[in-house]
């Protein structure tokens, strides 16, 4: 356990998020109770890709959703620019596994969505609409329902929808998870090359080690029950470097490497669960 | 190789759960109506039943024509409609604002639903007494009983389906920047709002049932008060010249509201075509 990094307050210059030693217990009624995070702490700098890796009920939508504000951490506080995040707001903007497309609106309407409930003035909010729209290669589709696209197209609309809204986070649960392998991996290179142009920093969270490793600037890696921080690791062979080619990044000498270390890590977890 | 090929279906138009033609559609609707009538009819020209009670379809069909043309009927159905419309437009009127903030915020739900679930279980038909002493047998009696019958079957179906909007659409309002009022406004109203047509279309038929009740019981105008006249002078064919105009009015309704779904709604994709 020599390896766990957590120190119980974080305070660093560039950070742009902070967790700091963060705690949430549910309460199951009936004084019942299940600690879903334990003492988490790390930070996430500005512009940076962060990516939640762990196994299923480790709490990972736990952190995120605090971070969005949707739910209030039991002990420990999250700041964001070094303000304490208390309840949701535009400046956190999450993606959720599940479509959220707002059916009755056209891609065009899910877009600037966010700019008219926020009051931004037309012609911004066209403009904005538009070019988001082409950032995520829906252009051709701005008058299309929902109804009439495809997963990963919903996807795509819920990500322009967010960004378009210039948050200062970008938040993903699991965004990629019911899309099939193929999509998945074109919409990776896609979030790449979104990250280059839109200039946010973004924290996903992810089951799939390809995925974390493959966009992580920061991989931070979660154990469970209850759910802690136990390693926060940094892809060194990526030498800070985003790569448009998925292809590219697993052909690397450091990425079998990583990869197999964090395999090691995620069966130590099994193991001591059915302990 | 015969035994493979003699297993291709050889009644396509009958097979198990596939989806029926409209042309077949059409054709089997017409078939089981036009089978009903021709049995009726059959009936009565064999003189298998007393005409005074069940006169044969075409004298019914010839003393509604009559009816409407030089009879009066029509003013008889304008009122029905009349009282229906109006009465379900108060009906909707509360029962969809309310519905949608009961369904949206539990503390409103709190308050209400002990009341209107209560009321659910009131049969409208037994206020008919004391709404005639209260309000003579004026319009007032016949709109409150249309309005009390259907109102809070409404607000309770429309605060079902608000309840059932997804978490995570409301939840990504909130991400969005949208404050409380505004997502009621802009997420979860249109997300219920198709709903909410279909549980008018259920309701209003369950307004027509009222109405009837309410013509026959307490009134000298409308369609349920010809069929009561009717039943004096042994007109069974006007009687039942009176149920086909009720009949055919609730149908015209429900197309409307099909239709109104469709062009309300065009982004939800119809399965059926
Ligand atoms: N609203 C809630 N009420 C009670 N328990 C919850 C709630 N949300 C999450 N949990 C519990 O917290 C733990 C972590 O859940 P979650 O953050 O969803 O995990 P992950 O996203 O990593 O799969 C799980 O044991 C889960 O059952
Ligand atoms: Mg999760």
């Amino acid at each position: 356990m020599s390896d766990i990094q957590h120190t119980n307050t974080v305070a660093a210059a560039s950070a742009k998020l902070v967790v700091d030693s963060v705690t949430k217990r549910f309460s199951l009624g009936k004084g019942r109770e299940v600690q879903a995070i334990a003492d988490a702490s790390f930070i996430v700098d500005e512009n940076e890709i962060c990516t939640i890796l762990g196994s299923s009920g480790c709490g990972k939508s736990t952190i995120l959703r605090m971070m969005a504000g949707l739910e209030r951490p039991t002990t420990g506080e999250l700041r964001l620019d070094g303000s304490v995040i208390t309840g949701p707001d535009k400046e956190r903007g999450m993606v959720f596994q599940a479509y959220t497309s707002f059916d009755w609106l056209t891609v065009r309407g899910n877009v600037e969505y966010g700019m008219r409930i926020n009051g931004v003035p037309k012609p911004e909010r066209r403009a904005r609409t538009q070019k988001f729209i082409d950032l995520v290669n829906l252009g051709g589709f701005e008058d299309a329902y929902p109804s009439q696209l495809s997963g990963g197209m919903k996807q795509r609309v819920a990500i322009a929808r967010t960004l378009a809204n210039d948050p200062a986070l970008l938040l993903m649960d699991e965004p990629f998870g019911a899309l099939d392998a193929e999509t998945r991996w074109h919409m990776q290179e896609l979030l790449v090359g979104i990250a280059e142009t839109a200039n946010t920093t973004m924290v996903m969270v992810t089951h799939d080690i390809e995925e974390a490793i493959y966009l992580g600037d920061k991989i931070v890696f979660m154990s469970s029950h209850p759910g802690r921080v136990h390693k926060i690791i940094v892809p060194e062979f990526k030498q800070g470097k985003r790569y448009k080619s998925k292809e590219e990044v697993i052909g690397l000498d450091g990425y079998g490497v990583l990869e197999k270390e964090i395999m090691r890590m995620m069966q130590e977890q099994g193991a001591n669960d059915e302990r | 190789m015969t035994n493979s090929s003699n297993r291709a279906a050889p009644t396509p138009w009958f097979q198990l759960r596939k989806p029926v033609s409209s042309k077949q559609s059409i054709l089997s609707a017409i078939f089981i109506w036009a089978l009903f009538f021709a049995v009726w009819e059959g009936v009565s020209l064999a003189g298998l039943v007393n005409d005074l009670l069940v006169p044969a379809p075409h004298t019914v069909l010839t003393t509604l024509v009559d009816m409407l043309v030089n009879r009066g009927l029509v003013s008889d159905i304008l009122i029905s409609v009349w009282r229906v419309v109006f009465s379900f437009s108060i009906a909707c009127a509360v029962a969809i604002p309310l519905g949608v903030a009961m369904g949206a915020f539990p503390a409103i739900e709190a308050v209400f639903n002990p009341f209107v679930s209560a009321w659910r279980y009131l049969p409208a038909p037994s206020f008919i007494p004391i709404l005639l002493m209260w309000f003579g047998t004026g319009e007032t009696p016949k709109l409150v009983l249309l309005v009390i019958g259907v109102v809070f079957f409404l607000i309770t179906i429309i605060m079902d389906h608000t309840r059932e909007v997804r978490t995570e659409l409301v939840e990504t309002g909130l991400t969005l920047g949208g404050k409380r009022w505004t997502i009621v406004r802009t997420i979860i109203l249109p997300a219920v709002l198709p709903h909410v047509l279909t549980a008018m279309r259920q309701m209003l038929a369950v307004t027509w049932t009222y109405l009837v009740i309410a013509e026959i019981v307490a009134s000298t105008t409308g369609v349920g008060a010809m069929m009561m006249r009717a039943r004096r002078f042994l007109h069974t064919d006007e009687i039942m010249a009176g149920i086909i105009v009720i009949g055919v009015l609730g149908l015209c309704f429900d197309i409307l509201f099909r239709r109104a779904h469709r062009w309300f709604f065009p982004y939800i994709q119809d399965r059926r075509n």
